[in-house]
């Protein structure tokens, strides 16, 4: 499809810049452009336009793309901005724009928007849980790759997953990805990235799930800055419908960032003989700080034999909590999976394994969310 | 006091991984409490700050911990006292010392890198040992510790790909650290445990062999985990507590046969330094 564009933007110099831009670009030719609303409004119409690229940075945003609206019902909006603003942009698109970019764009860049809009649309409504654990080899990274995959099968959405366990995350050798960057450059680039170019730094699992990969040695692990990380988070959550946040063990800087930015915080712990359930408890102590904590904070507990609901009472008893999932230990499907990097779940579709990661899966999707209708 | 004495700095040894749940912590007790009985003052501090399992694993009940240690050295200065911050380990004739990982995670959060330095400072001058158990992770707090080891244990365990990734980062991240050769011990916890890798081909990757091999004995570990004995000290002979008795040996430049220390005197060191 061929997209024939009405550009309105204010500054001159900018919208001879865009205009260029859009010439150039295959797939994309310019019906019009405007440095005038009124004008745009009036007079566009003529030229049969299928996509408005409509600058909105410094205006009253939502007043402008309702005008738009009502005169172009029927054509996709995308909205402009100087920069990155999250609340705007889900704002905007859940006011009926197709999504937000960042000007001035590249052809490459204005290419990708469109893709992704095509296929997704904008995510405005998003589920971002991180899952925690107090001490390390909770099994947690096992459940993230299992469930992204579990999610994107039952759901057919866009599962994102950040791997900010920034010293040893190990979510690119669980997929055998070989990721070209990890979050270290997503976040040192954050300032010049909106979603649509974020998206680039993902590494492709398959058409669903994307992971963000954790770093390539532990020395730069120093570099990633909370406030960027933070950043990093909002952006991918208009990227997919759900974000799944790998953190690093016990309570530091980026657990916390990611805690506080998810609606659902998954405590994860493996049951190994020690003393995993003071622990957990000690960490839930911490959560209940939070607002609404028994509606955020769930735990999950691996290596749980055996895996029945008498196991799933027990610990509920011992740590004073509910346990909302056990996973049983599958060390032979899971290892074998790994060093292949497959899925527990493809290989045996039938193990406990995959009847816990499902009934997760079912807990996450289960929740009624209202969901912005693609046009 | 009558004559001046010469500082002397014990030995550090840290137990150090950059995998999780390797037993660092196992191992780190056990060969403090071998160090014990071979009549050495060994010092164990608990460096997992948030999920510290060494008071656990003894069954200690800490009433000072790191914790009050920091804040005691940051207000007294030169009067400060690590001695009073330390719980007493006793097993029969064998006694150790236990620097307790802070209570409550608040506190944790809030220890500083170079306030633990000075502590350990202190614990080194006054015992031949001072043992440290880490978590997983090149933190500022660990990698101090780091420098200021005279030896690093780093372990591991065979156990499927992404752990062998993070053995091979982290020894790779060590020798990065330029220190010497000898500072570096390599040992591989849990040797012959079921898994889908050899310990050869872990060797090859890591470009070195071990130089302490200890066996999977998850029931013995267990039990002594269970019982709140280090396996050392617990009595019954096992491949496993044997196996620690021989790396333990390995910290020290005497032989096995070193006289043992005289519990029975009441003018040991320690009520010496108690008075």
């Amino acid at each position: 499809m061929k997209y024939r564009v009405l550009l309105v933007e204010g500054n001159r110099l900018m919208m001879e810049q865009l205009a260029n831009v859009i010439n150039q670009t295959p797939d994309f030719e310019l019906a019009a452009k405007y440095q005038s609303d009124s004008d745009a409004l009036g007079q566009g119409g003529v030229f049969k336009p299928n996509l408005i690229l409509l600058d909105v940075e410094n205006r009253n945003a939502p007043e402008i793309l309702a005008d738009f609206r009502r005169v172009y019902p029927d054509t996709s909006i995308v909205c402009m901005g100087d920069h990155w603003q999250a609340e705007v942009a889900s704002h905007l698109v859940r006011e009926g724009a197709r999504g937000y970019i960042i000007k001035p764009f590249t052809g490459e860049y204005l290419v990708k928007a469109m893709q992704q809009f095509a296929k997704t649309g904008m995510e405005v409504t998003n589920r971002t849980v991180s899952f925690f654990s107090p001490k390390g080899k909770s099994g947690k990274t096992t459940v993230i790759a299992n469930l992204a995959m579990c999610l994107a099968n039952k759901t057919g959405e866009q599962i994102g997953i950040i791997d900010a366990d920034l010293q040893f995350g190990d979510m690119a050798v669980f997929f055998n990805l070989k990721p070209k960057s990890t979050i270290v450059e997503a976040v040192r680039d954050v300032d010049f990235l909106s979603p649509i170019s974020l998206s680039g730094y993902f590494t492709e699992v398959n058409d669903r799930v994307k992971v963000l990969c954790g770093t390539a040695n532990p020395s730069l692990s120093d570099r990633v800055e909370i406030e960027s990380f933070i950043r990093v988070i909002h952006m991918a959550q208009s990227l997919f419908r759900y974000v799944l946040i790998d953190v690093p063990p016990g309570f530091n800087p980026t657990s916390i960032a990611a805690a506080e930015q998810s609606d659902t915080v998954y405590l994860v712990s493996m049951i190994n003989g020690g003393f995993e359930v003071q622990h957990m408890r000690r960490a839930l102590e911490i959560f209940e700080g939070l607002d609404r904590h028994e509606e955020i904070v769930r735990t999950i507990f691996t290596r749980v034999t055996p895996c029945d609901i008498a196991s799933q009472k027990r610990l509920e008893q011992e740590l004073g909590y509910p346990v909302d999932c056990i996973v049983p230990n599958e060390y032979q499907i899971v290892s074998n999976a790994a060093d292949n990097g497959r899925m527990a779940l493809d290989i045996e579709p039938d193990s406990q394994l995959t009847r816990s990661i499902n009934k997760l899966a079912a807990q996450l999707t289960g929740h009624k969310q209202i969901r912005w209708d693609q046009p | 006091m009558a004559e001046e004495k010469i500082n002397v700095n014990g030995t550090v040894i840290t137990f150090f991984s950059t995998a999780s749940a390797v037993g660092k912590t196992l191992v780190s007790c056990n060969v403090a409490a071998e160090l014990a009985r071979l009549g050495h003052r060994v010092c164990l501090a608990d460096l997992d700050l948030q999920f510290g399992d060494v008071c656990n694993y003894l069954q200690l009940m800490p009433q000072q911990t790191l914790a009050d240690a920091q804040n005691a050295i940051h207000v007294q200065g030169d009067a400060f006292h690590v001695e009073q911050y330390l719980t007493m380990y006793t097993h029969d004739q064998t006694r150790f010392y236990v620097l307790a990982s802070p209570q409550r995670l608040d506190e944790a959060y809030n220890i500083q890198a170079a306030e633990v330095r000075k502590i350990i400072q202190h614990l080194r001058s006054m015992f031949d040992y001072v043992l440290l158990d880490t978590t997983s992770m090149f933190s500022v707090l660990n990698l101090s510790m780091l420098d200021m080891s005279t030896i690093v244990t780093f372990l591991g365990i065979v156990d499927f790909l992404p752990t062998i990734k993070n053995m091979k980062i982290g020894n790779d991240t060590l020798k990065n650290l330029n220190y010497d050769i000898n500072k570096i011990r390599l040992v591989l916890n849990r040797s012959d445990s079921v898994t889908r890798i050899s310990r050869e081909d872990v060797e090859e990757l890591l470009g070195e062999s071990f130089d302490y091999i200890l066996p999977n004995d998850f029931k013995a570990a267990n039990r002594s985990i269970k019982d709140g004995v280090p396996l050392v000290l617990g009595g019954d002979q096992t491949p496993l507590g044997d196996a620690l008795c021989d790396m333990a040996a390995q910290y020290t430049n005497r032989g096995l046969d070193d006289e043992v220390y005289d519990e029975g005197n009441n003018n040991s060191w320690f009520s010496r330094l108690f008075h």
